[in-house]
């Protein structure tokens, strides 16, 4: 008779061994956004601004973001206006990062500073929605959240999407 | 014992096609399965994409080898201490009442924490199953 302990320990040292495989092809099948996402946050303002937007906008899930704007969040859209048009949550507006300085103005004159803010982009390679956050925030509004998934998960979902000018 | 056989195979072959699916569903869409995990707000924004791309494998590779009958006992030991993990995550995503998806099969499952939990306990008991029935029904 063998120790029920001796066969435990085998056990063990096999699931560790398939679990050891696993990570061997899952490292090597997706090592390319693995890399991506340890090297981000990459440009220089976005390092002292991180911590900040981390505490205070953390990211939403497709649920929270689908809860969000049925009570009446607006969808913020961090995109180049070439992708709004092209497809974007229902309602978003759009607030590319690269036109905020000059957009920014006319968007405070039409939303309200109470209005809760959800910003998204091109899902989870894309740092804008964060970055945009990050301004929205400085600008005086008060309930800033991020959809890390963006607009990629939310049409992955099969959810209604909006498009045109 | 036939019976004992038969309840032995279902519950491995059930739970091996359940992780297979599992696992394939996500591995597809390696980035989504990320930004569920990150939604549970455990781990450091890159980890979460380290996790999402080894997880779905590591399901893949043991719902396999219960589906071919292969070194069961490690297998069924392997999801079910995945799925204590699972459980211990989605309690404390409870605990923290946060409202999430649960991102256990597909991307988009709606599935909330709560149900997924009791989901769960069933799957641990066909991984205990497996586990015992394994040392009775084979040589």
């Amino acid at each position: 008779m063998r120790r029920p302990g001796a066969e435990l320990q085998r056990v063990a040292l096999e699931a560790i061994i398939i679990a050891a495989l696993g990570a061997v092809i899952g490292l090597s099948l997706h090592h390319r956004p693995i890399l991506d996402a340890f090297s981000r946050p990459a440009p220089a303002t976005r390092d002292s601004l991180a911590p900040a937007v981390a505490v205070e906008s953390p990211p939403v899930g497709l649920a929270e973001v689908q809860r969000l704007l049925a009570a009446g969040a607006l969808a913020v859209d961090a995109r180049i206006p070439e992708m709004h048009r092209e497809g974007r949550l229902p309602g978003a507006v759009s607030l590319p990062l690269e036109e905020v300085d000059t957009a920014l103005p006319e968007f405070q004159r039409k939303i309200p500073a109470e209005r809760t803010l959800v910003t998204f982009c091109s899902g989870y390679g894309c740092p804008d929605s964060f970055d945009l956050a990050v301004l929205l925030r400085q600008a005086g509004y008060r309930d800033v959240r991020v959809f890390e998934g963006g607009f990629p998960q939310w049409r992955d979902a099969g959810l209604p999407v909006e498009s045109g000018p | 014992m036939r019976s004992k056989r038969i309840l032995y195979h279902g519950c491995r072959l059930f739970l091996g096609g359940l992780f297979l699916y599992a696992g394939i569903l996500k591995a597809n869409d390696v980035a989504a399965f990320a930004g569920n995990i990150a939604s549970y707000r455990i781990l450091p924004y890159a980890w979460n994409y380290l996790l999402a791309a080894i997880l779905p494998y590591v399901e893949v590779l043991a719902g396999g080898l219960l589906l071919t009958n292969n070194r069961v006992r490690a297998s069924a030991f392997l999801l079910g201490a995945l799925t204590l993990l699972f459980m211990a995550v989605l309690m404390s995503a409870i605990y923290r009442g946060l409202e999430i998806d649960c991102g256990c099969f597909h991307p988009a499952d709606r599935t909330t924490p709560l149900a997924a939990l009791g989901r769960d306990a069933g799957i641990l008991l066909l991984a205990i199953l497996t586990y015992r029935l394994r040392g009775k029904t084979s040589p």
